[in-house]
């Protein structure tokens, strides 16, 4: 259903848009309709765009199945024109109403398909080719039914434009074109499908490790009330500093995602996971303990404060990941200054991403054992994963050796406590015996991952590539991309393209997806021949300053990731933006619309 | 105890499992997208295996001015800002025909109107007659919205150089040529 509503709101956006900057579609320059005004006869309404006309004696109609018949269209008067070559011609403009008279010869025929042919042109000094436009129309119920344009029947018939291939955010900024709650509950949906990307899965062990972490019995009460707390503060985080970022136009995730905010949060990560490993216990002052213990008894949830506080950190920190849905929402609000809905639709997005976390809550209240050292394993699991958190926390910015030395040491560590390298008693138990397993795979990887570390391995996914005899190390050939750093720059680079299409993306060391982006999809050998016939551009946005936020200003990006693409005479391709992490096939679909402008 | 515990596992292993295979879904969901346009290589390979017929019925291979510099026109005898044009590519095949140029008229029209309007403006260069495979062409080198008129300028060495929506000012598209030949 979600996915249905976005891609017919998708199609709304590209026909509206249009694959061509200040010429509509076919469609939506000539939108037709048709019904039925008697047994006897059509009624076709043109709704003609301003600036467009249709011509009055190019029009042909066809009915189908061949025992309907139809007999000369009525036209209203129109606008006449000298024409040099055709003499007096006449045209529409605004909306136009043609009576087609008809017959049918047969009486059980219960619907009829109407083709009608038009001819029309824009002012700007271009004409559409014959266009085809289709109904179908129900004999028996004398009503109408929707119109579409589909294959072409008549050599002069042409197909209905593919859509071109809108970006995320325009997807996103259509969505936000509907109506409140619709737009609302769109968000909701959004965010329930942006809860099974990897970006939330960090959360379920921050959530998790809160809830392990309250060290008392947790009910399942206090393990729904706590997730709900801790989503509450995360939906707040994203409603307010969306609405925030949207007013002052600011570059949101640069300033929460640098690498101080970064390697701060994984600090706290690594502290709360030892805390886990039960190096120490976590604890305030007993003073102010007993005053916190005091209030919570009055305060359902417990330690809410620190929940919540917590849930307003853990937003940030996924922020660049749904990077798509938060610059569309954000490109809305920035744009039509409609604080209210924008910021109602990011709470309700937070909350959809916040669905599966409750359930999280709501069953480690059940699931988890209520004492014993079974809580034990549990906790230091939850330790482990915080760790694996901070590590991902802290990628972007850490040289790959020293993160794939962490993960290996990480692994390493994970297998110890699993008890990789202790004797199994000889009256195991099946579980004992599968921790064992686990544990020398975790061994075995940690150790491949520190070889690479000290071997030079270039290639996270293949710590040991580096070790191969033959293969040696790949060259990873960077993009050989032309570093622009203010709009000035950016100008004179699209002057010297010349002819030739211009790719400009937005990077920053903290963006997580150009990185992927980087290694994934520009190394793709498709991408890469695509690459050939085009100018790049990169605008390395790392440092922030005021020309920086001038770029970006200027194409109305809140910062990394964006992808923005010239056409041969130097016009930004409206539609055809890409914002995040695009695996290479559907990003060699868009460069070839890029070439193909 | 245990069993609690190994639920939660498994919990946890099939909502991730589920999430990754919907988040792939979903991504892929949004590359379906059909793209008709090709690369301008491509769009050289279709423009060089059409054939369409001229004024008296006679079939002519677009391949067949491969060498000269050639500039392809799309326009139909209804379409006055295609109509506005063509002096001005009668008048450029006058005086850098001798140079290497070429102007082909593809009209997507009826063929005695054409003819008529051919002879009228005393069009200088071979006019073909295009048909559903011209439309497609059309979009497939870039012209979306499916509108006239629309020109192709082809070098010597047969790369397409130039696509140019709308009507085109003789000194503009002289601009455009006389570097190419």
């Amino acid at each position: 259903m979600m996915r249905f509503v976005l891609l017919l709101l998708l199609l709304c956006a590209s026909l509206a848009r249009g694959a061509e900057p200040d010429l509509l579609e076919p469609d939506k320059a000539f939108r037709f309709s048709a019904r039925l005004k008697d047994a006897h006869s059509i009624e076709v309404n043109y709704q003609i765009a301003p600036g467009y006309y249709l011509y009055r004696d190019k029009f042909r109609f066809a009915l189908t199945p061949a025992e309907a018949k139809a007999g000369a269209a009525q036209f209203p008067r129109g606008e006449k024109h000298k024409d040099e070559f055709f003499g007096e011609v006449e045209t529409y403009r605004g909306s136009l109403s043609i009576v087609l008279p008809f017959e049918v010869a047969k009486a059980d025929i219960s619907a009829i398909k109407l083709a009608v042919t038009s001819q029309g042109c824009a002012d700007v000094g271009v004409c559409y080719i014959p266009y085809e436009q289709n109904a179908e129309l129900k004999l028996a119920a004398l009503t109408s039914s929707a119109p579409r344009s589909d294959a072409p029947a008549s050599p002069f018939g042409v197909p209905a434009a593919a859509p071109a291939a809108g970006g995320d955010d325009d997807r996103v900024a259509a969505l936000l074109g509907g109506g409140f709650w619709l737009a609302v509950a769109s968000f909701f949906g959004f965010g329930l499908l942006l809860s099974f990307t990897p970006c939330v899965l960090p959360m379920v062990p921050i959530l998790s490790g809160i809830i392990i972490g309250a060290g008392r019995p947790v009910t399942r009460t206090k393990g729904f009330t706590l997730a709900a707390v801790y989503v509450l503060g995360m939906a707040i985080t994203y409603a307010a500093a969306g609405v925030a970022a949207g007013l002052s136009g600011a570059m949101l995730s640069a300033t929460l995602q640098n690498p101080w905010v970064l390697g701060a949060f994984a600090a706290i990560f690594v502290v709360l996971a030892l805390s886990m490993f039960g190096f120490y216990e976590l604890q305030l002052p007993a003073t102010l303990q007993s005053r916190l213990s005091g209030a919570s008894n009055r305060l359902p949830g417990g330690q809410g404060l620190g929940v919540f506080a917590m849930g307003v950190l853990s937003a940030l920190i996924v922020g660049p990941c749904v990077a798509a849905p938060l610059a569309g929402a954000l490109l809305y609000i920035s744009q039509s200054r409609d604080v209210v809905l924008g910021g109602a639709a990011l709470f309700s997005m937070a909350l959809g991403m916040g669905v599966p976390l409750l359930a999280v809550g709501a069953s480690a209240g059940a699931l988890l054992p209520k004492a014993g050292a079974w809580m034990e394993s549990v906790k230091r699991f939850f330790g482990a994963l915080l760790l694996a958190v901070a590590i991902y926390l802290v990628s972007p910015f850490t040289p790959l050796p020293l993160q794939m030395f962490l993960w290996g040491a990480l692994l390493v560590g994970s297998a110890v406590y699993l008890r990789a390298v202790d004797t199994l008693p000889a009256d195991a138990g099946g579980v004992q015996r599968f921790g064992k397993v686990v544990g020398l795979i975790a061994l075995v990887a940690g150790g491949a991952y520190l070889i690479g570390a000290f071997s030079g391995s270039r290639d996270i996914f293949q710590p040991l590539a580096g070790l191969r005899a033959t293969g040696g190390v790949e060259t990873a050939h960077a993009t050989p991309f032309q570093r622009i750093a203010s709009v000035a720059e950016l100008d004179a680079r699209i002057r010297d393209a010349a002819g030739k299409p211009v790719m400009l993306d937005f990077y920053a060391d903290w963006c997580v997806s150009c990185k992927e982006m980087e290694r994934f999809t520009f190394s793709d050998e498709r991408v890469k021949t695509r690459f050939q016939g085009m100018t790049l551009l990169q605008a390395d946005v790392t440092a922030n300053t005021a020309e920086h936020g001038a770029l970006l200003k200027r194409f109305r990006l809140f910062g990394p990731p964006g992808i923005i693409f010239f056409d041969r005479d130097g016009r930004e391709m409206q539609g055809l933006r890409v914002i995040g992490f695009q695996p290479a096939e559907r990003f060699a679909a868009v460069l070839d619309q890029a070439i193909g402008q | 105890m245990q069993t609690r515990t190994l639920a939660l596992f498994a919990v946890v292993a099939v909502a991730s499992a589920m999430g990754g295979s919907a988040y792939y879904l979903w991504s892929r969901s949004s590359a379906t997208v059909v793209d008709r346009s090709l690369t301008p290589g491509a769009v050289m390979e279709r423009v060089y295996a059409t054939r369409l017929t001229d004024l008296k019925g006679a079939g002519q291979g677009l391949d067949q001015w491969r060498g000269r510099v050639v500039v392809i026109n799309f326009w139909a005898t209804w379409c006055a800002p295609c109509r506005e044009e063509i002096p001005g590519f009668v008048s450029l095949q006058e005086r850098y025909g001798a140079l290497g140029l070429q102007f082909v008229g593809v009209a997507l029209d009826q063929p005695d109107k054409v003819a008529e309007f051919a002879r009228e403006f005393r069009i200088n260069y071979p006019v073909l007659i295009g048909g559903l495979d011209v439309m497609d062409l059309l979009r497939q080198a870039g012209n979306r919205a499916g509108v006239l008129p629309y020109t192709l300028v082809i070098d010597r060495q047969g790369n397409l150089v130039g696509r140019e929506r709308g009507g085109l000012k003789e000194s503009k598209l002289e601009g455009l040529i006389q570097p190419l030949l």
